[in-house]
């Protein structure tokens, strides 16, 4: 009797049971899910940014004309011995032979042409060994210190501008055109020529862009700013006196190539620079 | 597994192969890619960093975009939804450490690597989603 009348509750609850399966589950809808991934990528990012702004360096205090004295003076005088030490460190060798109608400046002399633009990290950190390299043909005045823009890459890159310099050398002319200030504010304007120079060899208009006597050009800095970044513009030169640092390394190095193209160009004079075992090996790889 | 879905993310992975072959080719060349190089969207800063080659090797990281986004398209292919979701789960985490390194590190964006962050980003919410439906969220 018992049993009989068990089996009737049984397939009940077996049916009420399959009604249970059937019926729709009210979940979490679909698109929670995509929804809290992107907004928590949204925050990710967020928390990115915060720590680039707060591991960027800010921009030093503005130089003192004591500083920008020491600085030169540094640069101006880096010992023979020192750059022979490093020979072309880690510098990155992007010179390459041009052909072209000898590049002469308004003196007659061969003409060194440089173009680039204070905001620029690149031509911040080229503008280091371009000075030791020229300082060793001839002599600045009116060069003074700035930094890179504060919101490109590389942010407030020490280094020095060519937009108030003047360069005497009795072997070549040292042209230099900023294009604009660290603000990306428009500053000097090249010439016509000057224009077809950069698009005849720097097609893709990258600066900084060198252009030594229509012999040898390049673009692009040989070294990353990065080697400098956070230092003061003392600290960075200072670290050019010592040719086992990174810094010294990398600019001075820099600064060989540099004055090899230069030497190459204009018949490897004077003796006392071109001549040099550094100097002449690096010439040899200038093809 | 919806058809539709399953061939929208063999495609984007297949896209991804393409991107990441582009980059590889671009390492291997030694070429510039096309892309601007002044100001924070700079693909030469990121792709010339040593963050862009795996450590201690010249193997560029975008040789793993390859290897993964094939892995993904096969795995699209065979409907292997387990084997998906973890790989996608991985492929986004690694995704989101490059963009620290682009933003935190180098302070510069690859746009080339960033359409290739975005793939493995969209692979992993088709993941998502199918693994929503399957589970039985409307």
């Amino acid at each position: 009797m018992s049993s009989r009348r068990a089996q009737p509750a049984r397939k009940d609850a077996a049916q009420r049971g399959k009604a249970v399966a059937r019926k729709p589950v009210a979940g979490t809808p679909r698109w929670v899910a995509p929804t809290a991934v992107l907004a928590g990528i949204a925050l990710l990012i967020v928390v990115f940014l915060i720590y680039r702004w707060y591991t960027t360096p800010l921009p030093p205090p503005p130089p003192s004309q004591d500083t920008t004295a020491q600085v030169l003076q540094i640069l101006e005088n880096i010992p023979k011995s020192d750059l022979d030490a490093v020979g072309q460190g880690t510098a990155n060798n992007l010179i390459k032979p041009v052909s072209g109608s000898a590049l002469v400046g308004p003196g007659g002399k061969p003409e060194v042409f440089y173009l680039g633009a204070e905001y620029c990290p690149y031509c911040a950190a080229e503008r280091w060994p371009m000075v030791i390299a020229l300082s060793r043909f001839g002599t600045f005045s009116g060069l003074t210190l700035t930094t890179s823009s504060s919101t490109d890459i590389y942010p407030n890159t020490v280094t020095l501008t060519f937009r108030s310099a003047k360069y005497t050398s009795q072997y070549i002319e040292f042209v230099a055109v900023e294009t604009t200030d660290r603000d990306q504010k428009p500053l000097q304007s090249p010439t016509t020529e000057q224009q077809q120079l950069v698009q005849k060899y720097d097609s893709a208009g990258s600066i900084p862009f060198v252009d030594f006597a229509n012999k040898y050009a390049f673009d692009g800095a040989m070294y990353k700013p990065d080697v400098i970044s956070g230092m003061s513009w003392l600290s960075a030169a200072e670290s050019l006196q010592s040719p086992d640092s990174a810094q010294a390394k990398a600019i001075l190095g820099s600064a060989n190539l540099i004055t090899a193209a230069i030497c190459k160009s204009i018949g490897d004079q004077p003796a006392d620079v071109c001549s040099s075992t550094t100097i002449q090996n690096l010439e040899k790889t200038l093809k | 597994m919806s058809g539709r879905l399953r061939l929208v993310a063999v495609a984007l992975s297949v896209a991804g192969i393409a991107v990441s072959v582009y980059l590889t080719v671009v390492h291997f060349i030694g070429f510039a890619p096309a892309c601007p190089t002044t100001g924070p969207i700079n693909c030469e800063t990121v792709l010339t960093s040593k963050y862009a080659v795996l450590a201690g090797t010249s193997i560029p990281t975008s040789a793993l975009g390859v290897v993964w986004f094939t892995v993904s398209a096969v795995f699209w292919i065979g409907g292997w939804r387990r084997a998906i979701n973890w790989w996608s789960g991985a492929g986004l985490a690694f995704a989101l450490a490059l963009v620290f390194v682009e933003i935190g590190v180098l302070g510069a964006i690859c746009l080339w690597c960033t359409a290739a962050h975005l793939l493995v980003l969209t692979l992993f919410l088709i993941a998502l989603t199918e693994h929503s439906r399957q589970r039985g969220a409307y």
